[in-house]
């Protein structure tokens, strides 16, 4: 009766999380007839991969795909370099008057403001230095946007692993930041991985800014691009779900590949090793 | 290669970690540093390592200071209490890892582990991680690592302190083994009197951040400088009375008991301003009997503890307890009537501050 009770739990979990799922694949590969159709087509439909067509090749979702993956990739890449060091520093350097702590507490209540406030001032600077429509300023925004997570997690994890292994490091003749990156960066690998997956997730979803910051193909990331399907003239269902499949399978695949780190990075702490 | 210590202090904030140290460790010696925890060994050790900046005062190596040099251009290795294996790389990985940021040939590094390992007796063990390894294998380790680079100097860190009973006593005498077969400088670290007496050439005596005596191990046993070193040093503790000297009759009067002085003791304490002094003597000069003997004094036994070749016989006079060494055969019942004999020549005398003053 447990048994039974807990599976028709998972069961009902997941119809609901994965409905909505299975109607963006199938609305992807339906034609527009059969998108509509009352009773609704469940499964019996002539596939078609017109709106696919339609997207990556008539229209340009290819390249709000290599913008999106630019993006997260390369501002992924800065947070990683950049927090990493900060959340070292804060981790084992010690300020007079408790300064550390407050500047660790600094950082993370940038995170506290509605990301909206700064959209703003953000377009008003972009437009000044003259990267609306680029990628640059996806990039930078990105970086700034994720650096206080990369720096509290990596902080935390560094705050794991013993002083005195790099202290070792040091006088077996390394500097601190050959210590740091032949020493302790490996056996914070997990923790690093698992950061990097929130960066790149973050960035690829990300809407706001890259609704405000670019408005040509230049720089447009799918999540604007597929947004921009719903027009004053109609909406283009088949398009939309055809881009949002395509957005939804790499950070998907991505996140399944790197399932076994995530896990042992988020719970990194919990048991001592 | 020598280390000089000259006027070292340390402070966190407002707190004096080491105070006004001054050491001179020659070349090939084998120093070491002793005290109770919190007395600043560590934090010493931790500044000739590079490790921890001293807020006054130099530290040298082979004549040249060395206070801004950074720890991977001091050329010292060290071995932590932790044994700080990286664990993410094999044993072979950790021996060679001090050669590998050298940039040293890759076969001279094979080399150099195979020709470490075997001299450790842990060849077998090259591939492992240290996770798969014993205490004691990776104390071996750790010393592998160590010796891998023919460093100036061997800092350690109580590196027997994470080891069984037994594999400490059996790697003491083989570290000791190996210190005087390469002859490279090492300074010690430990709270463990019988470490420091076994090992050293040398013995530093700390107490309270300052230094309390520098000397070799028999020295501190036979004339500890003070009475702390007289309490720290030796197992079972050396035995305290407090009294006074009266010397019109030539005594030593505590609550206690009445000795009589001789000649140079009388002498040297005389100068005692307030004439209060304290008497040391080890449970080894203390002797016990059964039957009154010519000078033995009464006391009751408390207890008995059997060691084997001998017997720790704990009496008690009026409040105090003091301890005698008895052969493995004395056997006596608790709160029987024992004699106690002092071997007044071999008595140490201190004075109110705690000094030795049985010095002419």
């Amino acid at each position: 009766m447990r048994k039974f009770l807990r599976y028709t739990t998972i069961i009902v979990v997941l119809m609901a999380t994965l409905a909505p799922v299975y109607w963006l694949i199938t609305i992807s590969f339906k034609r527009e007839v059969d998108q509509f159709a009352v009773p609704p087509k469940w499964f019996s439909f002539s596939p078609t991969l017109e709106h696919y067509l339609d997207a990556f090749v008539t229209r340009s979702f290819g390249g709000y795909l290599m913008n999106s993956f630019i993006v997260a990739i390369c501002s992924t890449f800065c947070a990683l370099v950049l927090g990493t060091l900060a959340g070292y520093s804060l981790a084992r350097f010690r300020l007079p008057r408790n300064l550390d702590r407050q500047l660790a507490l600094w950082i993370l209540s940038t995170r506290m403001f509605p990301a909206i406030v700064t959209a703003v001032p953000l377009f008003l600077i972009m437009r000044d230095l003259r990267l609306v429509n680029t990628r640059l300023s996806l990039v930078i925004v990105y970086t700034a946007f994720n650096l206080p997570f990369v720096v509290w997690m990596m902080r935390g994890f560094f705050a794991e692993i013993p002083r005195d292994l790099e202290e070792a490091a040091m006088v077996d003749g390394d500097s601190r930041l050959g210590a740091l990156r032949r020493v302790v960066l490996p056996l914070a690998a997990p923790g690093l991985a698992a950061t990097a997956v929130f960066c790149l997730i973050v960035s690829w979803n990300e809407f706001l800014f890259a609704l405000v910051l670019t408005q040509t193909d230049a720089a447009m990331t799918l999540p604007v691009g597929i947004a921009g399907r719903v027009t004053q003239y109609g909406i283009k269902w088949g398009v939309m779900s055809a881009a949002a499949v395509v957005a939804m399978a790499p950070i998907l695949a991505f996140a399944m590949s790197v399932q076994k780190y995530l896990v042992r990075g988020l719970s990194l702490g919990a048991v001592k090793g | 290669m020598s280390i000089s210590l000259h006027n070292l202090t340390k402070s966190f904030g407002s707190n004096r970690v080491v105070d006004d140290l001054s050491l001179q460790i020659d070349d090939g010696e084998f120093v070491v540093l002793l005290g109770p925890s919190g007395c600043g060994k560590t934090t010493t050790l931790r500044m000739i390592a590079g490790l921890e900046q001293a807020t006054t005062g130099d530290i040298s190596i082979d004549g040249a200071r060395v206070n801004d040099v950074p720890p991977q251009h001091r050329d010292v290795a060290m071995v932590f209490q932790s044994y700080a294996l990286y664990p993410h790389m094999t044993v072979a990985a950790n021996i060679g890892y001090p050669l590998r940021v050298r940039k040293m040939d890759r076969h001279q590094i094979t080399e150099q582990i195979q020709r470490t390992a075997t001299m450790l007796e842990i060849t077998a063990l090259l591939d492992r991680r240290p996770r798969e390894l014993s205490g004691g294998e990776r104390q071996r380790v750790a010393l592998a690592r160590a010796i891998v680079r023919h460093p100036k100097a061997f800092l350690m860190d109580e590196p027997l302190s994470n080891l069984d009973a037994k594999l400490r006593l059996q790697t003491r005498g083989e570290l000791k083994h190996l210190q005087r077969q390469l002859g490279t400088t090492t300074v010690y670290v430990t709270h463990d009197q019988a470490e420091a007496m076994t090992l050293g050439h040398r013995v530093a005596v700390m107490n309270q951040g300052r230094l309390q005596q520098f000397d070799t191990p028999l020295m501190i046993y036979n004339q500890p400088a003070n009475r702390f070193v007289a309490g720290f040093v030796g197992s079972p503790t050396m035995n305290f009375l407090e009294g006074e000297v009266d010397v019109a009759n030539r005594r030593f009067v505590s609550r206690q008991i009445a000795l009589s002085l001789n000649d140079s003791q009388l002498e040297a304490l005389q100068q005692v301003e307030t004439k209060r002094v304290t008497l040391g003597i080890r449970p080894e000069h203390l002797s016990v009997s059964l039957e009154p003997r010519a000078g033995s004094h009464p006391a009751s036994v408390y207890v008995t503890e059997l060691m084997g070749s001998e017997t720790f016989v704990i009496l008690q006079l009026e409040k105090t307890k003091l301890v005698a060494r008895a052969p493995g055969d004395f056997r006596a019942d608790t709160d029987s009537q024992a004699w106690l004999e002092f071997d007044m020549t071999k008595a140490h005398w201190f004075d109110e501050a705690g000094m030795r003053r049985d010095m002419v």
